[in-house]
């Protein structure tokens, strides 16, 4: 090719704010220039240093400067969409972003990718599950790109003690095109003085990943064709309950069934299967030849078994004083053997934990005392506590606590809880019996069930006000239409916390919105009514 | 300040015959030294923060050569401080990010460019224009015009950069008029590298102080009658004798091409882009060397009429490649050929678009236009099949996701930092929102305006730096409820005392202002401020760990002189305590201005001062409590209403270990720095319990271990398996 017709190599360089991009891309510069070629890069830093996204971009002549006759090449400062040789980035949402930018071209641009993922706020705020799928994002960058290389690049620099930059240059370095020995690139982590060593370990193992390409081909595939999480093993399941329920249920069973031993007992664990083989047998009726694969059942095992076991102060108490989890913390916060570790738990019972394990008739006062206090205006009452796992009254304190099973099943919470499940139970039932998908639906809206206060008062408000407004109430022209809708509301619930969403859908489907709950509300005066109302008076 | 510049300030030290490497704002910078310059100001923002940075930190250097540096307290007082090359000879240099701090120094523009200046004077403007811009869209060209200023554009190569730093003040002295450089983002941060130049010491500087004040002179007022003359000044001499100097210095460049018969006029900074465009259609080799002649303009205020008419004069057509609207160039090119009756074509905003950032995309497109019209020779298929490429692969991407994942890929703004001390009276106005309804909030420019975005959404308005109390006024006496402010200590001091406290006492307005006291200009790089903690108290300070900004009062002082009486100063890590502040100033009887305080140190500069000293701790094996917050995956509800109410960066989700549930739950990964807020906020909006403290106490003193040893084992014993 003529010299003058050579064109820059481009590199886009997609990073996080913090993590380091500014650096990677002096390196490159300084690598350039030590190796004798001519090279810009720029950036635009902004305010995306604050934890948003950034890019920074590069340009390398690849002819050597000695060879330029003293001319010097024009580059770009703006990365040029379809333009770009390479574009490597530490986060997969980035990459995915840049591709759908038109950055990518399928004809000339390697792309390096980290598969980890920087959740973004708004994933990280939905109520259920708001993370984004990676698959699309994976099947976008490899549609888009000449050649693809995707790895974990967090996982690689935090197992060589490094920063995720240092990582990327060896991925830069291993892909080769750049037109720099690995020698000047080590030499420019070495000049960088302060955690050279680690960052050299992390340069090696990028260098060497992107260099195995069949490896990486293979992962993408994997990760593309990723189906369902292994399956965990299934639990020493006792044999009469392997008979009474099928094998397709049996994973879920067990592990509900574990968990009602473990939440109260026996006795609990029995009522457990007793109120499955009510949707049992309602789903043998409604799919005889188990063309589901009990499909109901087993959610409903999952779900039952998670609200049978509800969360109160009992099992929080008994969950925070095991050694398990210690253990867990202990690693977590990477305490050494040396150090003392110190763990200040932060509980805020308010009247109704307390009212939960009261019998009905006290719980009442307590509760309707609360209730008094928030009219009045006062906040409702609750007692914040910080304490601390690690000494001998904190860990009394909750084993205490954790020993009050018994009164548990005594307690208002209780009788509410199983009044409610035997409410959502004969919506299952009856709705297996009139249409199986019906049944099913309304099994898996045990999801909104979860958590504490008022979360959890939240999800069974809505639970019943689909039982109450879609599983029965409202016409629908089919049983399918009825079952879609309770989807659909479902999904509507887990959206959003205010419930807008939901209320929409509940309209759109003909049901009521949800009651409006009543809310004390401060008042405040505009002082500049007060004269006015002087005058009134 | 956020980032140590020593090695820049080497670099600012080199000598003629020496090449210096780097970003483009510190070859701006070691221009000024190499001009001569004898005092630089300026106020700190994205994209120039460095020039005035390095400046202040290379104080012991700028006091060797004489040179005075004053990081000023807003851009109209780094203006004003021009004022001193009115009379004297001083060659005098300010930054400041445009369009928003040329809008703040307007009037003392418009009062220097009216006398005129006898000493270079300089304006280093970031123009934050386009991609990554976090201010309004507007040129810094209509302000050049209206005060009559040189506007200088140069192409963003470093030497040449350098140069026109050289040839600004030159061709300030001998026009008189202020001259504005402007660098757009990527300029600013391009790196490449020049051969240098001794530094000049000034001839008039600190060390070689003027014995005497200049003679009165009414003519150097910008006062009637003599602002009648200076306008005429402006353009019989001034202009005339600026475009004298570009012409002669050859400052704008004249690249030849065998296409005579067209043409291409470009601003110096969009050249680069323009060079990758024609390229695209093989009309330009790597080196720049175009086959359509071009004349770039290193200078595009004011512009020369003979050399523009020069240029188009026997050309079927010319084309203008100019950046932003309106099209001031455009324009004023076609007023010199009318005039002159040359009937060259001209084109430029008709096929380029009339807004936006002018990408090397962007470029190529109009160029399209122009090379289908008048180079029908050229082979353009390569080039529109590209161009047709790229919104093809955009739309093909669009179409894959939004069908897959049923909804847009989610956004990535910028936030707050992990640990940032704004974020937890982000969530006390959450929570005292619920208490009293929602409120009407007036926002400002700062690190708070992260407060706009998720999980948050906070904020009505915001007019500008320290504008936000001023912009409520019109809104508080118009609404039932009481309407909150929201201001930094930055915009406080740059113009919040001002514009909104005074005039809200003045008036006796019913107003709730809430002041973010973290102690410095935090978004535009932790800049020092008035407020900000002394060297001495952070010397002295035993516990490094804590927030000092608690030791400058300066705040406090001024506002209670002023004659505040509602005064409140609340640590913004206590989420329970804001949140009944916030109720109190909304429900309170007292009808004047209340402020409140919200008082915690940048968490940036707090972990820039801890970490060096934990390390000097940890290496004389001395006692260290590390503090980071976790969450317990089995209790956590996989709600997420933490996050909603937080959102810092390393409270996120992992997927549920229980293989009952599905949801994923909440974890604090690597990085927390244990700033508090997540148990904060357990207790002030009741979350569930599965936030815990941890600390880990390395080296700990005997008793602890003593303690820790049979407390270990009776805890042990106690717990289950």
């Amino acid at each position: 090719m003529n010299m003058n017709q050579q064109k820059p190599i481009t590199l886009l360089i997609c990073a996080l704010g913090g993590e380091g991009g500014g650096v990677l891309t002096e390196w490159l510069v300084d690598i350039a220039r030590a190796s004798g070629y001519a090279a810009q890069s720029t950036s635009i830093p902004g305010v995306a240093q604050r934890t948003g996204a950034t890019t920074y971009y590069l340009e390398v002549f690849p002819v050597p400067l000695a060879d330029l006759g003293g001319k010097r090449p024009v580059f770009s400062l703006n990365p040029v969409p379809g333009a770009l040789d390479g574009l490597i980035s530490s986060e997969l949402l980035e990459t995915a972003r840049q591709v759908g930018n038109g950055m990518a071209s399928p004809q000339r641009t390697l792309v390096i990718s980290s598969s980890s993922r920087t959740l973004t706020t708004a994933e990280r705020m939905v109520p259920g599950d708001g993370r984004t799928d990676p698959a699309p994002l994976l099947q976008a960058i490899g549609a888009q790109s000449r050649a693809t290389q995707v790895f974990d690049m967090g996982e690689m620099a935090k197992n060589c003690g490094t920063v995720v930059s240092a990582v990327m240059l060896g991925a830069i370095a291993g892909s080769g095109l750049l037109p720099f020995s690995r020698q000047a690139y080590e030499d420019a982590i070495r000049h960088g003085g302060r955690g050279a060593e680690a960052s050299l370990r992390g340069f090696d193992r990028a260098f060497a990943q992107v260099n195995i390409q069949q490896a990486q081909t293979a992962l993408v595939s994997r990760l593309l064709s990723e189906q369902e999480l292994p399956a965990s093993i299934i639990q020493g399941l006792e044999a009469d309950l392997s008979h009474i329920f099928p094998a397709p249920v049996h994973e879920m069973l067990g592990l509900g069934h574990a968990r009602m031993l473990e939440y109260q007992g026996p006795d609990y664990a029995d009522l457990y299967v007793e109120r499955l083989q009510q949707v049992l047998r309602a789903e043998q009726e409604a799919d005889p030849a188990a063309a589901q694969g009990y499909a109901t059942t087993r959610e409903m095992a999952r779900w039952l078994a998670l609200w049978m076991a509800f969360d109160d102060i009992v099992r929080v108490a008994d969950l925070k004083s095991s050694a398990s989890r210690w253990q867990r913390v202990s690693g977590e916060v990477k305490a050494g053997a040396d150090d003392l570790l110190q763990v200040y738990d932060h509980f805020k019972p308010g009247a109704p934990e307390f009212a939960a394990l009261l019998p009905v008739k006290l719980a009442a006062h307590v509760t309707r005392w609360d209730r008094q206090r928030v009219a009045r205006g006062k906040a409702p009452w609750a007692l914040p506590l910080k304490i601390g796992t690690h000494s001998v009254f904190g860990m009394l304190s909750l084993r205490l606590l954790a020993s009050l099973k018994w009164l548990r099943v005594r307690g208002s919470r209780f009788a509410t809880e199983q009044s409610l499940i035997e409410q959502w139970l004969s919506g299952v039932v009856r709705g297996t019996q009139t249409h199986w998908q019906l049944g099913h639906e309304i099994a898996l809206c045990g999801r909104l069930i979860k958590g504490y206060g008022s979360t959890n008062e939240r999800g069974k408000d809505n639970l019943m006000h689909v039982l109450q407004h879609l599983a029965t109430g409202a016409t629908f022209a089919s049983n399918d239409l009825r079952a879609a809708a309770i989807a659909q509301a479902r999904e509507a619930a887990l959206a959003d916390e205010a419930g807008k969403a939901l209320d929409q859908t509940l309209e759109q489907h003909g049901a009521p919105a949800r009651p409006v709950k009543a809310q004390p509300i401060r008042w405040m005066e505009n002082p500049h009514r007060k004269p006015r109302a002087a005058r009134a008076s | 300040m956020e980032v140590s510049f020593s090695k820049e300030i080497e670099s600012l030290r080199l000598k003629s015959g020496e090449t210096f490497h780097g970003e483009g704002i510190l070859a701006i910078t070691k221009a000024l030294l190499q001009s001569g310059v004898a005092y630089v100001g300026g106020y700190q923002g994205a994209p120039v923060s460095h020039l005035l940075d390095v400046m202040v930190q290379a104080k012991p250097y700028m006091d060797e050569l004489g040179v005075h540096v004053e990081a000023c307290s807003n851009e109209a007082s780094a203006a004003a401080m021009l004022g001193a090359s009115i009379h004297y000879p001083l060659r005098g240099a300010v930054t400041w990010k445009s369009i928003v701090g040329t809008n703040v120094a307007a009037d003392a523009l418009s009062n220097l460019s009216s006398p005129g200046v006898l000493g270079g004077a300089l304006i280093v403007v970031g123009e934050d224009y386009g991609e990554g811009a976090s201010v309004i869209q507007e040129r810094t060209h209509a302000y050049a015009l209206k005060s009559t200023m040189c506007l200088l554009d140069p192409r963003p190569d470093l030497g040449k950069m350098v140069e026109m730093v050289e040839h600004g003040f030159r061709l300030s002295e001998t026009s008189n008029m202020p001259a504005i450089l402007e660098l757009r983002i990527r300029a600013c941060h391009v790196r490449g590298s020049f051969e240098c130049k001794d530094n000049q010491p000034p001839a008039i500087s600190k060390r070689q102080l003027m014995e005497e004040p200049a003679a009165f002179d009414y003519a150097k007022l910008a006062h009637p009658p003599v602002t009648f003359r200076h306008e005429k000044l402006k353009t019989e001499e001034r202009i005339p004798a600026a475009r004298r100097y570009i012409v002669e210095q050859q400052l704008n460049e004249l690249m030849d091409g065998p296409r005579k018969d067209l043409g291409i006029i470009v601003q110096g900074g969009i050249y680069n882009s323009l060079i990758r465009a024609l390229q695209q259609f093989g009309l330009c080799d790597a080196f720049g060397q175009s086959e359509i002649p071009l004349l770039v303009l290193n200078v595009t205020y004011p512009l020369v009429p003979e050399q523009v008419a020069g240029f188009a004069l026997g050309k079927r057509a010319v084309l203008v490649v100019e950046e932003g609207q309106p099209e001031y160039i455009e324009q004023e090119i076609a007023t010199f050929l009318r005039r002159r009756d040359i009937n060259t074509p001209l084109h430029g905003k008709d096929m380029l678009p009339m807004g936006g950032e002018y990408s090397v995309e962007v470029v190529a497109a109009g160029l399209a236009a122009f090379v289908a019209r008048y180079a029908a020779d050229v082979d353009t298929n390569s080039a529109t099949g590209w161009l047709q490429g790229n919104a093809e692969r955009r739309n093909a991407v669009g179409t894959q996701i939004a069908a897959q994942l049923n909804q847009p890929l989610p956004v990535r703004p910028p936030g707050f930092c992990i640990g940032c001390p704004e974020r937890p009276v982000f969530s006390a106005l959450k929570l005292a929102q619920q208490d009293v309804g929602p409120v009407h909030i007036a926002a400002d420019i700062g690190c708070h305006a992260f407060g706009t975005f998720a999980p948050f959404s906070f904020g009505h308005s915001i007019l500008g730096y320290g504008m936000s109390l001023a912009s409520r006024a019109g809104v508080s006496p118009m609404m039932a409820r009481r309407t909150l402010s929201i201001m930094g200590d930055g915009g406080f001091w740059h113009n919040g005392l001002l514009t909104g406290v005074q005039s809200a006492l003045f008036n006796g307005d019913d107003a709730v202002l809430l002041i973010f006291k973290n102690g410095y200009t935090s978004a535009t790089g932790t800049q020092d401020i008035i407020s900000t903690p002394s060297d001495d108290a952070k010397f002295n300070a035993s516990d490094k760990l804590q927030s000092l900004t608690a030791t400058n009062t300066t705040i406090e002082k001024t506002l209670t002189g002023l004659g505040i009486q509602w005064l409140r100063t609340v640590h913004t890590y206590e989420v329970e305590e804001m949140r009944q502040t916030l109720n109190e100033a909304f429900t309170t009887d007292f009808n004047g201005l209340k402020v409140i305080i919200a008082e915690g140190e940048c968490q940036l500069e707090r972990q820039r001062r801890i970490k060096p000293w934990l390390a000097g701790l940890l290496k004389n094996g001395k006692r260290v409590v590390r503090v980071k917050y976790g969450v317990d995956e089995d209790i956590c509800n996989g709600d997420h209403a933490c996050i909603r109410l937080s959102g810092c960066p390393t409270l996120t989700l992992k997927d549920n270990p229980d293989p009952l549930k599905v949801d994923p739950v909440a974890t604090v990964i690597d990085g927390c720095v244990g700033c508090g807020l997540c148990g904060a906020n357990a207790h002030a909006a009741t979350l569930c319990p599965s936030f815990y403290r941890a600390e880990v106490i390395q080296n700990p003193n005997w008793h602890e271990r003593l303690l820790g040893s049979v407390r270990g084992a009776l805890v042990r014993a106690m717990q289950t398996t």
